[in-house]
């Protein structure tokens, strides 16, 4: 258990110093803005894909819903920051629970044929009622609101510094929140269900109940992400709730790792700059990811992460061979 | 009355198009026990490579056979070299490496024939329309139903009363006893692939002259097989004809009454029979 508790730190201590250098490292802080953003959404899909085992197409519903929710809401009820955002979540949990609960109907291929049928079926929703969506188009004009607490103006997000610090502290609060879940006896039940799902029927948990409540967890993280998403850029396209956006928003987690939480931070920051640089030279770089997502698969299983501690544990294993002293990197 | 014959015509090409692509996804289901989530980007590599059959020979009917053998060849050297590499491993690879292999079919398509969609017409023999009466249909809509009605049987029958289908149908039993009793199974998976995917290649042929052709339609279609498997029932014959069916008129249909909720009515006729019956409708438990 002190072992855990220290890797804990550890993980948690990595994330935080990753989240303040990533602005003075980057070329821009907006793409340092869009990298956490997106490492919330590929945090809340590895929730679901790593911890529980549930390979779920219908990411970008939840994203989508996220960012449409709190856009209406700022637009049409003058709603500030922070209830925006409380929206946000309750919508993703909402739409969680909806997909969810017919989707964990069915088990292994029917439940991710499902949930991308899902996706289809909400892109098809947003499109068709563009009175409120802006269908093609997009959601125009949204808004985003200064920070109040408590009546307090702590500061109005003009910036994109100041946006970022905002995102940086949302990130870091989620990622803490979502170590704590992974690492309490729910979170542990969920990896018994990942590993076998009968066998932890047969010992009485009951299985669905557990997955719903990952799903909706999971919803939650990514509407905020979704919500966060259309304030950085002032805008909710279509494309927040399109197919390709939940095949992103797992491919950035397959690619990171998902054996860890930081995979996600890693998997999103590798595909948002791969499509930062590349999609101005070559327009066609989603090839790439294709090609990435082959490789991940036949070479490396892990991931991302799973190369980072597995040469991590390497160097530490040479440095400490004398001192016999197993070192376990890789939760 | 005369609008909805021609929308129940219309509904029962569609259907046909989507069965020919749900029945490749349930066979190759039903043997390998994996889903091909490259299937809709081989759709639409079949309507672009008849495109430019169309093109170089003036013939669509050189295309219609050239394109869906070609694409079947295409898939067989895909299963030799990749997709037989993950077999044992879990389904979620399985689906990752297929989601990849339609990422890069997608963005070559793009590269080659450009980000603009394309059209070729039907062949000029079939250009005309069907009289009856006072009712008028185009004939090549006519022609798709029944050359895909030819196809199912054709595909009905190599599954129900040839060795092949009672090695497929045996294989989708228990693929490791079959090998046992001394078939080459590998083979058998790779020509099962190559089949099941030339068959979706096929329906993008025959779709190309009606539908178009646009380079991201590919998970549209996926996500519309998806629809049809959920509702016939995964590694069902019946099930993907009767679900494509269901989806190809409800969609038609829908669009006289409801255009623009058209596309949305498939997602939910799937809810719905997921909810009153989850494993679909010809679906074993």
């Amino acid at each position: 258990m002190n072992s855990k508790t220290s890797i804990f730190r550890g993980i948690t201590l990595i994330a935080l110093v990753l989240i303040v250098l990533m602005p003075f490292i980057l070329p821009s802080v907006t793409l340092a803005t869009e990298i956490l953003i997106f490492a919330l959404a590929a945090l809340a899909c590895n929730l679901l894909l790593g911890y529980t085992g549930l390979l779920s197409f219908g990411q970008g519903i939840f994203f989508g819903g996220g960012a449409y929710s709190a856009s209406l809401v700022m637009i049409h009820f003058n709603f500030g920051l922070i209830s925006a955002l409380l929206i946000s979540i309750l919508v993703g949990a909402a739409l969680a629970f909806i997909v969810g609960s017919l989707s964990i109907r069915r088990t292994g291929i029917y439940f991710v044929m499902l949930t991308l049928a899902f996706t289809q079926m909400a892109y098809f929703l947003a499109y068709t009622f563009s009175d409120w969506t802006g269908g093609d188009n997009g959601l125009l004009d949204v808004p985003r609101p200064a920070l109040n607490i408590l009546g307090i103006t702590v500061s109005d997000l003009k910036s994109s510094e100041s946006f970022y610090a905002f995102v940086a502290i949302v990130f870091f609060v989620v990622f803490v929140f979502a170590r704590r879940v992974i690492h309490s006896p729910f979170g542990t039940t969920l990896v018994a269900i990942r590993e076998n799902e009968n066998r932890s029927s047969a010992v009485g948990f009951s299985t669905n109940h557990f997955k719903l409540v990952a799903f909706v967890i999971s919803g939650s993280i990514t509407g905020l992400a979704g919500a966060l998403y259309a304030m950085l850029l002032n805008f909710a396209p279509l494309s927040n709730i399109d197919l390709v956006m939940s095949e992103n928003i797992l491919i950035m987690t397959i690619i990171g790792g998902t054996s860890s939480l930081l995979g996600s931070l890693l998997g999103a920051g590798a595909i948002v700059l791969l499509g930062d640089v590349l999609s101005s030279i070559w327009p066609r770089w989603m090839m790439i990811l294709g090609v990435a997502l082959i490789a991940v698969v036949l070479f490396l299983p892990g991931g991302l992460w799973g190369g980072v501690t597995s040469l991590f544990n390497k160097l530490i294993s040479n440095k400490k061979n004398k001192e016999e002293s197993s070192t376990e990197v890789s939760k | 009355m005369n609008l909805y014959l021609f929308q129940a015509l219309n509904g029962i090409g569609l259907g046909m198009i989507y069965f020919l692509i749900s029945v490749g996804l349930t066979i190759i289901f039903g043997l390998l026990n994996f889903v091909n989530f490259a299937h809709g980007a081989f759709y639409l590599l079949g309507a672009y490579l008849s495109y430019t059959a169309v093109v170089v020979t003036g013939n669509y009917w050189v295309a219609l056979i050239i394109a869906p053998i070609m694409i079947a060849l295409i898939a067989w050297v895909c299963e030799r070299t990749l997709i037989k590499r993950v077999y044992h491993l879990p389904h979620t690879y399985q689906i990752l490496v297929t989601l990849g292999v339609a990422l890069i079919i997608q963005e070559l398509c793009v590269s080659i024939w450009g980000p603009i969609g394309k059209h070729i017409s039907p062949p000029d023999s079939l250009k005309g329309v069907f009289q009856l009466g006072d009712f008028f249909y185009p004939q090549y809509r006519l022609f798709v139903i029944g050359f895909a009605a030819v196809v199912a049987i054709l595909v009905w029958l190599l599954l129900d009363k040839t060795k092949f289908g009672a090695l497929v149908r045996a294989g989708s039993e228990d693929a490791e006893t079959v090998s046992l009793l001394g078939t080459h199974t590998h083979r058998l998976f790779s020509i099962t692939f190559a089949l099941g995917v030339g068959l979706a290649g096929l329906a993008g042929v025959l779709a190309a002259p009606i539908r178009g052709i646009h380079p991201f339609v590919g998970p549209e279609i996926l996500g519309i097989a998806f629809v049809v498997v959920v509702i016939g029932g995964m590694g069902s014959f019946t099930g993907a004809l009767v679900g494509g069916l269901l989806v190809g008129l409800v969609q038609s249909l829908m669009t006289t009454i409801w255009p623009q909720g058209a596309s949305l009515m498939i997602y939910g006729a799937m809810a719905f029979v997921i909810l009153l019956r989850p494993y679909g409708l010809f679906g074993r438990a």
